[in-house]
């Protein structure tokens, strides 16, 4: 039957099978290619996957670093750091729009029309404008996610009930405490929803600078260890992407849940 | 669903599984084809522009004349330089279009011949500085931005050995040179020093007079080639041989109508046409600065001399020493064949195959 609950236990065992699935496929997959090549590196064993990840971990004998730690050091910083004035940007532009029509109507079109250039093909812009180090980065990705971060903010707004407003008046509140106690509180859970559907593109943007113009981090690694066909240090790399991704993801999720109940209520 | 629905969802699947393997079966018994990967890169170009005058069609199941001369295909696969390595590696291609140092690595798992040496860098690959810097020692108080692991990188190292310096004492830091040139070319803080090659060298000389050639890869002759390395799987198939003819025998036909003074001008410009938006002179510079091997005999004593031998030598030890390779890769030279498999073979035979085919 359509939409026939299932328990739990039986959707955990699903879910793993489904990675099982995966890794089976992958490993059949490495197997026909090493038939076909038993030297080949571009879709390694367990055991080659084994060797690169022992890579990545152990000290470099040239660098005196652990690459997944400089690596993980750099990518992370200027994507929380890019997060952060993104999401601040979003939240005071989307309120402005949402709360006061004179804003509005100056920085709705501005905002729908920045929402459409990707940041990716836009990048020797972002090179002329911000340079090439850190600060680069943290344009690229605050401008990349803040006019989508800043419309879905500023919907958000204004689905707040007028009659919540009203009463919010007639008792008192003030234009300050309006915003701040009715509806930053309200546009919360949609803006933590928001924000995790964000991170998957300003990981996108980071990577594509980071192959482009960094000398250490995700992106940079990737690139490099793909030129050289280190393909099992690139497997396990994009693997930790996505453990990432797939962390936050849960984290905000669960933020949501605890904090908003009244939003996740009913909600799977 | 139904049975007789489920019926006809087998039937569909069954055509859709049969289908395509109906027409590989097809295509089989056609000519032969092979795939070369290629990127814009002047001698490499040469095969885009040999596809845009017809002497052969890239497309696969189109012949050109040459195609039609070695009675083989020839699917041209155009894709970035990082790209080409990869899909080398990853056995997507038949052929590349490749650097005898990035060769090393794909060699150590698809054994491979470089069948057709295309040219040398010989002023391509430069460190441009700033004017205040007239010694390299000024270089060891800052970053020097390139392409890290490549013959940037290398010719970087090789200028610092020449002039008595230890790589240690510097900074060379990675940045793709497109990025690199745009920063230098901007005057950004700490861009003093660069190690790029053509287009962005001559792009940046132009665009900031300030900016100087402190050294570049004319200190270094004949040890950056541009070549075209074949799998010697591809090789040993049937038409493998006729195909590796057919790329030569294409690249020296273009060629001929860069040195025909009817057809030069529009070659040249054809072949700079995407890799880079320089004058029509300044391609005339650029392919000064990259010497093309234009008769088969200098491709002969390239793929034969004892010079590639020693050079290579150098760019193995290279290799090693910057974890690019993770073993040095066996390799061979001439026509003879070699007493023991090889990874990387340097084969002039098929250059000859050409040369003595009318």
């Amino acid at each position: 039957m359509i939409r026939r609950a299932i328990d739990k236990k039986k959707s955990l065992m699903i879910g793993v099978l489904s990675i099982l699935v995966l890794m089976g496929f992958y490993s059949l997959v490495s197997h026909w290619q090493h038939q076909k090549n038993p030297d080949d590196s571009t879709i390694p064993t367990w055991t080659q996957l084994g060797q690169g990840v022992q890579k990545i971990i152990e000290v470099n004998p040239r660098s005196d670093e652990r690459w997944i730690v400089v690596d993980s050091k750099a990518t992370m910083s200027r994507l929380f750091l890019g997060l952060f004035f993104g999401v601040a940007g979003a939240v005071v532009i989307g309120l402005l729009m949402g709360c006061f029509t004179p804003f509005e109507a100056f920085l709705a079109p501005p905002m729908s029309l920045l929402a459409k250039v990707p940041p990716t093909a836009a990048l020797a812009v972002f090179f002329v404008l911000a340079g090439t180090d850190t600060r680069m980065y943290v344009a690229m990705i605050s401008f990349g996610v803040l006019p989508t971060l800043a419309q879905s903010i500023y919907l958000a707004v204004k689905e707040v009930p007028d009659e919540t407003l009203y009463k919010a008046y007639t008792l008192g509140a003030s234009q300050t405490e309006l915003i701040w106690n009715i509806i930053l509180r309200h546009i919360m859970p949609k803006m933590l929803d928001a924000v995790r559907l964000q991170i998957g593109p300003a990981m996108v943007y980071l990577i594509a600078a980071e192959m482009v113009v960094g000398d250490v981090g995700f992106g940079y690694r990737i690139r490099l260890q793909s030129r050289l066909l280190n393909m099992n240090v690139v497997y396990p790399y994009l693997a930790v992407l996505a453990a990432f991704g797939f962390f936050m993801d849960v984290l905000l999720r669960r933020t949501q849940h605890i904090f908003f109940r009244w939003y996740t209520h009913g909600k799977r | 669903m139904t049975r007789i629905s489920l019926f006809r969802f087998f039937v569909f699947a069954a055509l859709v599984l049969i289908l395509p393997a109906r027409t590989v079966v097809c295509e089989e018994t056609k000519t032969p084809s092979f795939s070369l990967a290629w990127s814009e890169y002047p001698s490499w170009s040469t095969f885009g522009v040999a596809d845009e005058v017809k002497l052969i069609d890239g497309e696969k199941g189109k012949m050109g004349p040459i195609e039609k001369k070695w009675n083989v295909d020839i699917v041209l696969k155009e894709a970035d330089y990082d790209s080409c390595l990869v899909m080398y590696g990853a056995s997507q291609c038949d052929a590349v279009c490749i650097t005898n140092m990035d060769v090393l690595n794909p060699c150590l798992s698809r054994p491979s011949m470089a069948i057709l040496p295309t040219s040398t860098s010989h002023g391509a690959d430069a460190c441009l500085v700033t004017e205040d810097i007239t010694d390299v020692k000024q270089l060891k108080m800052m970053k020097v931005y390139g392409l890290a692991k490549t013959v940037s990188e290398y010719c970087f190292v090789r200028n610092l050995e020449i002039l008595g310096e230890k790589e240690k004492d510097y900074r060379f830091t990675n940045m793709d040179p497109s990025a690199a040139a745009l920063a230098m070319q901007q005057k950004k803080d700490g861009f003093d020093a660069i190690v790029v090659w053509n287009p962005y060298v001559l792009e940046t000389l132009t665009k900031r007079k300030d900016v100087k050639v402190l050294f570049d890869s004319t200190s270094i002759p004949g040890e950056i080639i541009d070549m075209v390395a074949m799998s010697k799987a591809s090789l040993d198939m049937p038409g493998g041989q006729a195909f590796a003819c057919a790329i030569i025998d294409t690249f020296y036909a273009l060629v001929r109508r860069m040195d025909d003074p009817k057809t030069a001008d529009d070659t040249l410009v054809a072949l700079g046409e995407k890799f880079s938006n320089l004058s029509l002179a300044s391609m005339k510079e650029v392919v000064k600065q990259t010497q093309f091997y234009k008769q088969p005999d200098q491709g002969i004593t390239v793929l034969t001399s004892q010079n590639t031998q020693d050079t290579m030598k150098k760019v193995v030890s290279f290799c090693v020493a910057h974890d690019i390779v993770s073993q040095p890769p066996t390799l061979s030279y001439g026509n003879a064949e070699p007493q023991k498999p090889v990874m990387l073979s340097f084969n002039p035979m098929f250059i000859e195959k050409v040369k003595n085919t009318p």
